[in-house]
Parts: C-alpha cells; structure tokens; sequence
C-alpha cells in the first residue's frame, strides 16, 4: 500500500457512521460518561504511542465552557484514527500528538464538534485536515489539489464563521450597552424587590 | 390618580419617576399570562424533568452564546454542566440570547451581599410577570386581587436611607395605583406623614421585606391591605405572627430572585416553600453537580423560568434547601440563603437552622451571627431589636452554653449574611 495516501471516500463514510458511544457527552468536572483521555490513551496505543501523562491530562476537561466541544471533537477525531487503513500506515508520532492536540482545539474552536458528523462539507473538511497533518493526502489527487481543496472547504467555513464570530461581539457589546441605560427600578414597575 | 399620589398632603418626596412601560398590546397579553398562570398544575415531579426542557435546551445551545461555545447540545439532562451566579457575573452578555430585542431591555441589579453582584437583563413585560406569580400565591389563600381604577393596587415598602421612590399605574389592573415609598424619616416632612399617606393609599396590597415590615408595624395606621408580600431576606416567624396580629391579614413569606423571580411562598402547613412557576423545573444538587437523593438538601438549582432575557438551564443559585413533592406541587424544606454553616454547640455540631429555631421567637427583621474560633458567639440585631437582647441570649446559651453570646447592634440597614464562622469545619 502507498502510505502517502489514504482513501477520503472511506474516512468520511466511517465518519458518517461513527458509534453513538463516541457522540456522548465528555467527561468534564464530575459530567458527562465519556472518558476522552482513555480514549485517547487507547486510540494512540493501537498506533503503537505510549501517550505521556502530560498529554492525557489535556483531555481531563475541567470546564464545560473550556473544554467540552475540544473534548467531544477529539472522540470523534480518535474514531476516524482507529481506521485499519491508518492503523497499519505506521503514522509518525508527533503528527499523531497533533492530530488529537492541536488540530482538534483549532478546529473546535470554531465548529461544533458533532457538525463534523452530521455535515457532509465539515466531514471532508475533518477527515482532509486530519490527513493533511499526518502527511497524507487522498487516493487520486496531487498535492496541489488536495491542499487546494482543503483550504478552500476550510476558507468557506473560517469566513462564515468569522462573520459569526463578529457579529456575536457586537452583539454582545449592544447587550452591554443597553444594560448600561438606567436602572430598571427607574424603567418598570416590579411588585417586589428581591 | 397620579396627581393623588404625588399631590396628596401627607405625600413623601419622590425621588424618581417609573411606570409600567407596557405596551397597549401587551397589556392583553399580561392579563391572558396571569389568567393561565394563576391556575396552571404544577407538572414537575422532583427528580423528573419536564418535557419542556428539551427544546429549551436545544434552543439555548442554538442561541445562547455561553452554550453555542459549548457545542452540541447534550443528549441528555443532568449531562448540562450546571452554570453559577460567577458564570453570570463574569459576562452576563453572554447569557442573552441573540434573538431578544435590546430596544427596551432594562435591568435590574441585584445586591452582592450574598454572592456577586449581577445585573439581571429584563423587559417591561418580564417585570409586569411578576404579579402573575404573586396573584398565584394569594389565590392559594382565596385572596383575588380586585382593586381597580382610582383605587391603590400595590404599596412597595423599603426601609433605607435611600432607595427609589415612585408612583405608578397599573394598566392590567384598571389604571390601579402603584406606589414605592421608603418609610425612612429622611423622606417624609412629618414622620406622622408616613400613616397617614398610607391610611389615604389604602392599598389593597402591601409589599416589602422584614425590615421594612418592622418599621411598617410601628406606624399608628387604621387601614390594614388585603394582604402582606414579604421577600428579599428570611421572615422570621415571629415577625410574622406580628404582622397578621396586626393588620389581621394573611402574610406571605416569598422566596423569590433576582435572577428567577418569584420561586415559592411559605406555606406553614406544607412546612416548606411551594414553588410557584410552571415553567421552572427546580432541582437539588450536591456541591459536585449531582442530583442529591430524594428529600436530602443540596443547593437549589432552576431551569427554565418566565425571563426571556435570561433563560435559565441548570442554574446554581447558591441557596439550599430540600425538595419534596406534595399535593400541590413540589415543596422547598428548610430554605436557607447560601451554604448551611455548622456550628460547634453544646450538643456537639449543629447547623444553622438549628440557630434559627433558637431565634423563632424573636421578630428580628435581620440579623448576623457568628463563631469565633474561640467557639464564642456573637449575634448582631437591628437597633429596634436590642430589647431582645436578653432573651435571645438566653435561647442561645441553652445551645451554646452559659458566657458564650454577645448581642450587639447590627450596622448594616439592608441584607446581610446570616451565619458566618471562623471554625475549622464549618461549612456543612
């Protein structure tokens, strides 16, 4: 098998039909019954990496704010690397480290974890980001193309979500302001003062 | 009516200006709110969530920016990490959802005594609701409210060196007046003025809080309201027995908040607070988030609520009690504001409420006590209430033993905490 390349139609069909155990919800502070740091620990080891205990803390999540979408992303991440495929293309470990690591908060960031499941689009933008970081690149493309594709799906959603991301600070500086204006206690009547 | 209010003799000086800010629509739509709240069942069965939680939380993951950051929203209900007033007072921007108007947003902001200081977003129409809860409470005692045009609806009563002062209408209610007075001196030409202001109001309802009920008991009225609404801070029985001997009214002892409203009234032959909101599911949680076992108290924890501004979704609101289901509906036992405090007694460890059975008999309006780590006691009263002092040392050293109290003046005019220690091992 040529280990430069991997077989994109299959990881995002698998993607497709990951197992409900790795759509649940992350342990984080005393919630949730998905250990991701075990899950973690686990996929890494089927490609022969002993995780440090220092990487597996990262994904001990102590605030669902923080960390529960990079969490949940990272689940999801660890399911498409338990692939056959990429289990015997011998990955180097770095790359691996960042897949779950950096990769996954990049892309949590500023996805919800499960759109990468449910949206045909954010699955082959995982399942390409995913490859192209772990130095492969889909059957039949060169390169060019496959880094052509990835960042223009990656483009698409970075601007769309740019845009979100912006107007949910004005948003949020409007809310700030209209709190500012006088006190209810001047603006509406209220039975009680609590 | 207003020119009554404001011109009457015996008036106060008003120091600012309100008004119901209703809309002609939403006048309608506040009275069909009232009509389907005051009689609504109360669905929620502890430890059950009600089916209406679902969408909401489906909602406020799409919505909400706090829990759009999240991601995705849980498949389940006790898999939501439960939020705090320091998550709400870090950015409570963060918490509006993005679909609420912001032209007429107001807010209210609460006191940081028992926790942060927060700014509650709201609407004039989330401020009219209200009433809708605290008619719900009064039907409970076959009182309807009825007062309408050219009568006075509601009289707000505070106790402070200054707090806002008002008149009103209340267009549900026929154009009913409202008033918010403040019975400290300060504000009035003729402390006589205060009875007599309130003997020509009549008001038909009288709100306030234990500390303004004090001063309000001192007052040579002839008129007594249909009814009292105590909130804001803990109604010691006593106090309240007070109050009905008086005006030969019933009191209501309502446990309400900033940031939810009206939750329950006390309800002495239920022995708790019956919760009062329909579409409020109110659960207990252990101090790791759990749901504690049936009738076991924990902190009190809401979802949902009548603030569209401010929809709730596992809220802690850093009260405590136990919850346990009744006829009427789920029951809150042995409220207390902020964690429960242990106490090292005669008897060995106590808790607060152990102390406040102590204290019944006493109508304080509020008080403060604490442990030093010397174990001694010190219990802190109104300047009203020092000629309790000697009594209320005395039901103390039956706990604490002889020599251990000291009863002192309380400075502070407003809320304050309740228990406090410096004991290793006190907080329960």
């Amino acid at each position: 098998m040529n280990t430069d390349y991997a077989d994109l139609a299959a990881l995002t069909r698998r993607l497709a039909d990951i197992p409900a155990e790795f759509l649940g919800e992350p342990s984080v502070a005393g919630h949730g019954e998905m250990a991701v740091a075990a899950i973690v620990g686990d996929v890494l080891r089927m490609h022969g990496l002993h995780a440090s205990v220092e990487l597996l803390t990262g994904f001990q999540g102590r605030s669902a704010h923080a960390d529960r979408n990079r969490l949940a992303l990272a689940a999801v991440a660890c399911w498409l690397l338990a692939d056959d495929a990429l289990i015997g293309a011998d990955l180097p470990h770095p790359a691996l480290e960042d897949v779950v690591g950096a990769l996954v908060a990049e892309m949590a960031a500023i996805t919800p974890a499960h759109a990468f499941v449910h949206d045909a689009e954010r699955r082959e933008e995982l399942v390409r980001a995913l490859l192209a970081q772990l130095g492969l690149r889909p059957l039949g493309e060169t390169p060019a193309q496959a880094q052509d594709r990835l960042s223009a799906i990656s483009a698409i959603q970075r601007r769309a979500l740019l845009a979100a991301s912006r107007q949910a600070e004005k948003r949020a500086r409007e809310v700030r302001a209209a709190l500012a204006r006088k006190l209810a206690e001047e603006s509406a009547d209220k039975w009680t003062r609590e | 009516m207003l020119d009554f209010l404001r011109r009457h003799p015996s008036a106060p000086v008003f120091r600012n200006a309100s008004g119901n800010r209703l809309q002609a629509h939403e006048v309608e739509a506040q009275q069909a709110f009232e009509r389907e709240i005051v009689d609504a069942p109360m669905h929620a069965t502890p430890g059950i969530p009600p089916p209406w939680v679902y969408p909401l939380i489906a909602r406020m993951h799409a919505t909400v920016p706090h829990y759009r950051q999240r991601g995705s929203p849980p498949r389940a209900f006790d898999q939501v990490a439960p939020v705090s007033r320091a998550d709400l007072s870090a950015d409570i921007a963060q918490f509006v959802p993005d679909d609420v108007p912001l032209e007429r947003m107001i807010q209210f902001r609460t006191t940081g005594t028992t926790g942060h200081p927060l700014l509650i977003p709201s609407h004039p129409v989330v401020a009219a609701r209200y009433a809708a809860f605290h008619k719900r409470a009064l039907r409970r005692l076959g009182i309807e409210a009825q007062y309408g045009a050219g009568q006075v609806g509601v009289v707000l009563l505070g106790f402070q060196e200054r707090c806002f002062t008002y008149v009103s209408v209340t267009p549900t209610m026929g154009e009913s007046g409202l008033a918010k007075l403040n019975l400290h001196p300060n504000d009035w030409r003729d402390p006589l003025d205060r009875a007599r202001y309130l003997d020509a109001l009549a008001p038909e309802i009288v709100a306030g809080d234990p500390i303004s009920f004090t001063e309000y008991l001192t007052l040579p009225l002839t008129h007594a309201p249909r009814a009292l609404i105590s909130v804001s801070m803990q109604l010691m029985p006593a106090l309240r027995t007070q109050l009905e001997q008086r005006f030969g009214c019933p009191v209501l002892d309502i446990y309400s908040l900033g940031e939810v409203g009206p939750v329950g009234v006390f309800d002495a032959a239920l022995e708790g607070h019956l919760l009062l909101q329909p579409q409020l599911y109110v659960e207990i949680l252990d101090r790791d988030g759990r749901p504690v076992s049936p009738g076991t108290a924990g902190e009190i924890t809401v979802t949902g609520g009548f603030n569209d501004c401010l929809p709730l979704l596992r809220y802690r609101t850093g009260d405590f009690a136990s919850l346990r289901p009744s006829a009427h509906g789920p029951v809150l036992i042995g409220l207390c504001g902020r964690q429960p405090v242990r106490f090292r007694a005669l008897a060995g460890w106590i808790n607060n409420i152990d102390v406040t059975h102590a204290l019944e008999p006493f109508p304080l309006s509020h008080f403060h006590l604490h442990q030093g780590a010397d174990r001694n006691v010190s219990l802190q009263v109104a300047p009203n209430a020092m000629h309790y002092a000697v009594p209320a040392r005395a039901a103390l050293e039956r706990l604490f033993g002889a020599g251990t109290v000291v009863v002192e003046v309380l400075h502070a005019a407003d809320k304050t905490l309740q228990y406090t220690s410096s004991l290793e091992g006190s907080q329960a």
